[in-house]
């Protein structure tokens, strides 16, 4: 069976929510009744097939053509199957996502990944601020899962963050992994300012030593016997973080952030 | 436009009627009698078989200042929840524990209620407050100015100043925040919070001033009797929520010596350190002194199960209880040395014993204390469940199998620990009528309000008798509010502006030299810019004030 492929015919000036737009919802439905569900566009509501053609059958596996960044909620609370972006997506882009894959071949908004419980997202472009973070006054953020950023991503990735992999290939914004609970976050790129702001726990892995705040203390040089084992689990991505002259096992080790529990470290490569 | 409320069966306790078929008439916002039989009648409802009752009016409800903004701050999550849409006559808002200022109004006003009164008036908030309370439509409101913790008094009652200065100064405050009435909050507590004290009782002394909660509840109900203010001293005592903290009560009743005063949300104040969680009812013995001391009054503070968020000027309370707070998050703050402030969402849940028995507590007060005159329908909105449950409150109160069911399903350690499987009594229209109209009305002393007799503002809800107490009063079909039909079928068809209710007692100019200087000195705001003027509430040409009589003077 073909993938279900939304094509958008023309750019809307005002945002759309796509959140009905995915697999678990769409799971059985008849490419007519599809066609005929009413989406949020600004102030108004439009039918699907009034802003995109559609082909395709699969709902498990849905295409969004064209797509811009004024897509929002893309693949929200995903639970299977798979989605994938052909352009940018807008804000908030697999919202709480429980299962499953999606794929962006361009840029992405603010908030990618919003409170993510599992499944594997991948961004070949650039993420906006608030990456795998908590809804603005929620105290959870990214729970689990994978997320992988070919570009660079904005201010407070991994912002209350609690489980899961953030793998970032370019650079991040200031305050990258603030107030983390837990979890990993991988920079090969350069960090921003406040690098760990008020992290309580977690793991921030880093290629190049960052402009740390007096709230962090140097633990010294170490060879670490989990580097290995985590760099190995990451062979099964397309990435540079699979490549085998990316691993090391040497980092110098800095804990913190001691304004808060202290027990975050950030591991930069020596 | 003359309108007439056709055969309606009319409780009206403020006239001594109680269910009585009657018809009304209104004309330019007023009751009137029965005109000339020549006059003709623009508009006849058919009220046959329909209960009449005039507006309710909530004498104890948070929906202004800032606490309210701190928890809607606090809890975007209540408000992604419940997002209401607008519609062609009604803007849009949201929010279940803490609605917004637009749906509160609303939500009020589609169950009949016609004014709301906020107790905890911050002196040096209280133009925020009164611009928040500027948003509610359709509902009159007013609000309560607190006092007690203030530096300023502290330092009176330090300097042991005669009551005629400390009578000046809280009229000088009521006027200056337009007020109806004074609340006091954990008195001294608050402030006492400040200087390290993790608890306050009756009489022990704040470690900074030297003064005892007992002092501060004696001058300020003296002062609130002598400047002629109708509403009584509205007291949120010592130790709220604290096992044993009902002797507390008996103590404050006892030591008021006699002058009137309100005790609100008494439910979070009547408890015991009986049984095997050292926690039990005290029920029995409050509402036997609220009987026997006639210048008493109260209001429940029912709680109900569910979500909801706690907000209360007691800092020192709210402090103690963040660890229960759910979900994990709370604020506690002072607020410009003047007061202070507690934000702790919670979830009421009837399988927790000491929740399930709050419960009882609130209904076992409800149904022993005899007079209606003298108790008050609330839940404390937000602090013991939003204002919306008031229906399934009423119901509770009612209809006494129903109220036994629900009694079986709580915790079941909590069903032993209290006597409400025995009490029979269930409240009639008439005595509901009286708690939340015409003893809310002469309580607060608001003029033409709270009644139904010719002169009275037509502030009147119409319901359709159903045995469902619950799905009677949440639904009513009718709702006037100054003589402008705004609800219909639980549904707000118009809307329109309330009133604000003050008084203005009045108080020797001199005692602003002592304020300016004080100001000047300490606060961040100067003595001319802490007055509201009236321009401030009635230039925005929706609003308007308001002043009723004082007691005792002409």
């Amino acid at each position: 069976m073909s993938a279900l492929t939304f094509k958008l015919k023309q750019r809307p000036d005002q945002r759309v929510d796509m959140s009905p737009l995915v697999c678990h919802q769409l799971l059985g439905m008849e490419p007519l009744t599809i066609a005929a569900i009413e989406l949020q566009c600004g102030k108004r509501k439009v039918r699907v097939d009034e802003l995109f053609s559609l082909s395709g059958f699969d709902t498990q596996k849905i295409v969004i053509k064209n797509s811009f960044g004024k897509l929002d909620y893309i693949g929200k609370e995903l639970s299977e199957g798979s989605i994938t972006v052909e352009g940018d997506a807008g804000a908030y882009l697999g919202f709480g996502m429980k299962s499953g894959a999606i794929k962006v071949h361009g840029n992405v908004g603010l908030y990618a990944a919003c409170e993510m419980k599992n499944g594997y997202l991948e961004i070949d472009g650039n993420a906006g601020d608030f990456l795998g973070a908590a809804q603005p006054g929620n105290k959870m953020g990214m729970k689990g899962g994978t997320i992988l950023v070919k570009g660079n991503v904005g201010e407070r990735a991994g912002d209350h963050m609690r489980r899961g992999n953030i793998l970032i290939e370019g650079d991040a914004g200031d305050y990258c992994g603030s107030r983390m609970t837990a979890g990993t976050i991988a920079v090969m790129g350069k960090t921003g300012r406040f690098v760990g702001y008020a992290m309580r726990r977690g793991t921030l892995l880093l290629w190049n030593q960052p402009q740390l705040q007096a709230s962090f203390n140097d633990c010294g040089a170490h060879t670490l016997a989990f580097l290995p084992i985590l760099f190995a689990s990451f062979k099964k991505y397309d990435s540079r973080f699979a490549e085998t002259s990316a691993a090391f096992n040497r980092v110098r080790r800095f804990a913190g952030d001691m304004s808060e529990l202290g027990r975050g470290e950030v591991l930069v490569r020596i | 436009m003359l309108i007439k409320l056709t055969g309606g069966c009319v409780y009206d306790p403020a006239s001594g009627v109680d269910g009585k078929k009657q018809d009304i008439y209104i004309q330019d916002g007023r009751i009137v009698k029965k005109p000339a039989k020549d006059v003709p009648i623009d508009k006849d409802y058919d009220l046959k078989g329909k209960v009449v009752m005039s507006g309710a009016i909530d004498m104890h409800t948070h929906i202004g200042g800032g606490k309210g903004n701190i928890a809607r701050t606090l809890l975007p999550e209540d408000h992604r929840q419940d997002p209401v849409a607008r519609t062609s006559i009604t803007r849009s808002g949201c929010g279940h524990a803490m609605p917004s200022t637009f749906v509160t109004g609303y939500r009020y006003a589609e169950m009949g209620y016609t004014a709301g009164f906020e107790p905890a008036v911050l002196p040096i908030n209280a133009r925020q407050a009164h611009m928040e309370m500027a948003d509610i439509p359709i509902l009159d409101k007013g609000g309560y100015v607190m006092l007690g913790s203030d530096d300023y008094l502290l330092r009176m009652l330090t300097a042991k100043k005669d009551q005629k200065a400390i009578n000046d100064y809280v009229a000088w405050t009521i006027q200056s925040a337009k007020a109806i009435g004074v609340k006091v909050v954990n008195p001294g507590g608050i402030n006492a919070f400040k200087f390290n004290q993790r608890k306050l009782d009756l009489d022990e002394q704040n470690s900074h001033y030297g003064v005892t909660p007992r002092d501060i509840l004696r001058v300020l109900a003296t002062a609130v009797k002598e400047i002629g203010v109708s509403h009584p001293l509205h007291v949120h005592g010592c130790n709220l929520g604290v096992p044993g903290n009902m002797q507390t009560t008996l103590d404050t009743i006892q030591g008021i010596g006699g002058l009137p005063m309100h005790l609100t949300h008494i439910q979070f104040h009547s408890y015991g350190t009986e049984g095997d969680f050292k926690f039990s009812s005290g029920a029995a013995q409050i509402a036997e002194a609220v009987n026997k001391n006639k210048n008493i009054t109260i209001d429940v503070g029912q709680i109900l199960f569910g979500q909801t968020v706690t907000a209360s000027g007691d800092n020192m309370r709210q402090h103690a209880n963040h660890k229960h707070a759910s979900p994990n998050k709370w604020v506690t703050m002072d607020i410009e040395c003047d007061a202070g402030c507690g934000v702790v969402p919670f979830k009421y849940k009837d399988q927790n014993f000491v929740n399930a028995l709050q419960w009882a507590i609130g209904l076992e007060t409800f149904l022993l204390v005899d007079d209606p005159w003298r108790i008050f329908l609330t839940t404390d909105h937000p602090n013991g469940a939003p204002f919306t449950s008031y229906p399934h409150l009423i119901r509770l109160l009612m209809d006494r199998s129903f109220r036994n069911d629900v009694l079986a399903t709580i915790h079941p350690e909590a069903q032993k620990m209290t006597t409400l499987a025995s009490i029979t009594r269930e409240y009639s229209l008439n005595e509901i009528a009286i708690m939340t109209r015409a003893g809310a009305a002469k309580l607060i002393g608001l003029k033409d309000r709270g009644g139904l007799s010719p002169g009275n503002f037509a502030d009147i809800t119409v319901y359709t008798e159903n045995a469902d107490r619950q799905r009677m009063f949440e639904k009513p079909d009718y709702v006037f509010k100054d003589g402008q039909l705004v609800v219909v079928d639980g549904k707000v068809v118009s809307t329109k502006w309330g009133t604000t209710h003050t008084v203005q007692p009045a108080f020797d100019p001199s005692v602003e030299k002592g304020l300016k200087d004080y100001f000047d000195r300490y606060l961040t705001m100067k003595l001319g810019n802490f007055k509201i003027s009236d321009d401030e509430i009635t230039e925005d040409g929706r609003s308007s004030l308001t002043v009723h009589p004082l007691k005792g003077v002409a």
